[in-house]
């Protein structure tokens, strides 16, 4: 589904992904986690394709096809969906005539159990994001991605910054979009939502990224109780990856 | 003062610009004071529409909603139809202003009662050469008409000067809502519209009144428009123009009564190379008193737009806000806000907030990244950038509204 070769991005002149080589297979769940300014979003925005972030070098295959150049908008269209870590405010545009765009391009699908699922029923007559709590946001921003109906879902940080209610409204969203047939990749640095998500659907594989590069890939049931029971630097040195 | 009176005011005016606004010789237009030629027996509506049927479809008005208009004026002739029997027995009164002159003498008191007419050659011009022309509509005390009146004024031809004067009263504890329509047909190269409007909103009344222009390249427009609202009173207005116009210029006025309120929200999308004068005052002489100036602005191509906003608090305990946004979406267009707050009253809550800036690249690409095209993305901020909450607006108005917004967002317009 989607393969990524030797992947160099810059922005603003700073290398933030140094040579990312990652595949994810047709309705894999792979979580990448990592310190802060590990490159994480960094690498979900190259593969998204959003103008900032020039690669440098390296692919972006998606189905086959090399997207590296692609348009963002064309990617998105071809299936790659990205949930942002920190969505734009756009006053004036209301949540519901967005959705409204959104279901009138990709279809109904499954956006009536998503909706419920992830209670943004209530913000519908609202501006995008504008004073959404972080519980909100997320919620909403997830719901959105979802609509597209994507073939590769890369959320951003999906569990930071909200409570225990809308956490697990997100982990049971993520896994319908599993089961609906979607990959997944997911961007955590704190891994709140991996414990449920790994029993609603189960996570295939992580990787963590440390300075730009992927320094480990292995079976999520091996890695992330590693990570989450000694940190970052314990859980590699357990893994034998040098600092 | 009477019509000999006014006559001789109007006479020493007709030389007298305008503070705001390109000047306009008006002896290039055909000035001639016909008569009023009115309910003009041989046009059924059905060919009303058909002469003015791109004109009205600028407008987003369907041929249902013009078979609906009370009033309608093509040019010079006035068209209008009886209003609805049920509301006639009610007391619901529509016809010209030259009509009801003659056949109420009480509205003569209402006749230039809350304008000068020698406030500039243009109010000038309409009491010398407009002949009548305007709607006037009474509604009587406690009435509520929830169905919108709709009144349309259409050019078809070229070199035409309309002329009217429009009175409204809303009597006490009334409601009405109003929907006028203003266009050329798109064939039109010049032309001239000047609308005086007196309206009159009793105490405990409420007037909504949506404003849609949609004229050419080569028209020049000059509203003259005042508004009191008495105790308890509440005005709402809506205004949109979408279109090319050689220029326009308007700065109507809203004079507020104890506890009255007052909400306006123009949209001004401005193209080619037309020049926008557009502007609201509210004057808040009632204690407790309020009013909400809203302007977007979206300067397209060269445009030209300036966007005034007045409000004086005279009284205690008022309170005023202005809002003026723009979207720039052309190296050479140009936009002004100018916001001005005058404070009487130690007591008085006055505020405002004014930007001027282009999409932010941030929410186009995220829009991108959900699929849609530059263009799509582009056309949905806009929408939403135009798209103003009006309070109190009844849904038969909200719709049309929504109509021209999407229309103009999804019709090539932007």
């Amino acid at each position: 589904m989607l393969e990524v070769r030797g992947l160099r991005v810059v922005v603003g002149g700073v290398e933030v992904v140094k040579g990312v080589d990652l595949g994810v297979g047709r309705g894999e769940v792979h979580v990448i986690m990592g310190p802060n300014a590990a490159g994480k979003s960094s690498l979900l925005a190259a593969i998204a394709g959003l103008r900032k972030y020039r690669v440098v070098s390296g692919k972006v295959l998606f189905e086959g096809r090399d997207v590296t150049h692609l348009p963002l908008d064309e990617r998105a269209r071809l299936g790659i969906a990205l949930a942002h870590q920190i969505p734009p405010v756009i006053k004036g545009v209301r949540v519901r005539d967005l959705v409204t765009a959104l279901i009138r391009k990709y279809g109904v699908g499954n956006s009536g159990s998503l909706a419920s699922l992830l209670r943004v029923g209530e913000l519908m007559d609202r501006y995008l994001f504008l004073g959404f709590s972080g519980g909100e946001r997320k919620r909403l921003e997830l719901y959105l991605a979802s609509l597209q109906r994507p073939k590769l879902a890369m959320l951003d940080e999906p569990d930071s910054g909200v409570d225990v209610d809308s956490l697990s409204s997100i982990a049971e969203a993520i896994a319908e979009l599993v089961r609906s047939g979607s990959s997944v990749l997911l961007v955590t640095h704190t891994g709140y939502v991996l414990e449920k998500l790994s029993k609603l659907c189960g996570i295939d594989y992580a990787h963590v990224m440390v300075r730009g590069r992927i320094v480990y890939s292995g079976l999520a049931d091996e890695v992330v109780p590693l990570i989450m029971k000694h940190g970052y630097s314990g859980a590699l040195r357990r893994l034998g990856v040098g600092s | 003062m009477g019509f000999e009176e006014l006559r001789r005011r109007a006479e020493e005016a007709l030389s007298r610009e305008s503070p705001y606004g390109p000047p306009i010789d008006l002896s290039k237009y055909d000035l001639g004071n016909k008569l009023v030629t009115e309910a003009t027996p041989s046009l059924t509506i059905d060919e009303v529409v058909k002469l003015g049927s791109d004109a009205a479809s600028r407008l987003g008005l369907s041929k249902d909603s013009l078979t609906e208009a009370s009033y309608v004026q093509l040019n010079e002739a006035l068209l209008y139809r009886a209003v609805v029997e049920g509301l006639r027995r009610r007391g619901v009164v529509v016809m010209s202003v030259g009509e009801a002159l003659k056949r109420f003498k009480w509205v003569r008191k209402y006749y230039w009662g809350l304008m000068d007419v020698g406030t500039d050659k243009y109010t000038a011009a309409v009491e010398l050469y407009g002949g009548g022309r305007g709607y006037f509509i009474y509604v009587p005390p406690g009435l509520k008409v929830k169905s919108p009146i709709y009144t349309c004024l259409l050019i078809t031809s070229d070199r035409t000067a309309q002329l009217v004067h429009n009175i409204v009263i809303v009597d006490e504890g009334a409601e009405l809502n109003l929907i006028t329509g203003c266009a050329t047909a798109r064939r039109v190269g010049g032309a001239l519209h000047i609308g005086v409007s007196e309206f009159y909103v009793g105490r405990g009344a409420k007037l909504t009144f949506a404003m849609i222009h949609a004229w050419g390249k080569g028209i020049h427009v000059r509203p003259r428009t005042a508004v009191r609202v008495g105790d308890g009173g509440e005005y709402v207005s809506y205004y949109v123009i979408y279109s090319d116009v050689r220029s326009i210029q308007q700065y109507p006025k809203v004079f507020l009564g104890r506890d009255a309120r007052y909400y306006t929200a123009s949209i001004i999308v401005g193209s080619g190379k037309s020049v926008y004068d557009v502007g609201a005052e509210a004057v808040l002489k009632g204690e407790g008193s309020s009013a909400e100036v809203i302007s977007r602005v979206v300067g397209r191509d060269e445009s030209e737009v300036v966007a005034r906003a007045r409000i004086r608090g005279e009284a205690r305990g008022t309170k005023g806000h202005i809002e003026c946004l723009g979207l720039q979406l052309s190296p050479k267009a140009r936009i002004s806000s100018v916001p001005e707050l005058v404070s009487l009253n130690e007591d008085s809550r006055l505020t405002h907030e004014a930007a001027i800036g282009r999409i932010a690249e941030e929410e186009i690409e995220y829009l991108m990244s959900r699929g849609f095209t530059e263009e799509e993305a582009k056309a949905l901020i806009l929408r939403g950038f135009m798209t103003v909450d009006v309070p109190g607006l009844p849904d038969a108005t909200r719709r049309v509204i929504e109509q021209v917004t999407k229309m103009l967002s999804e019709g090539g317009g932007i």
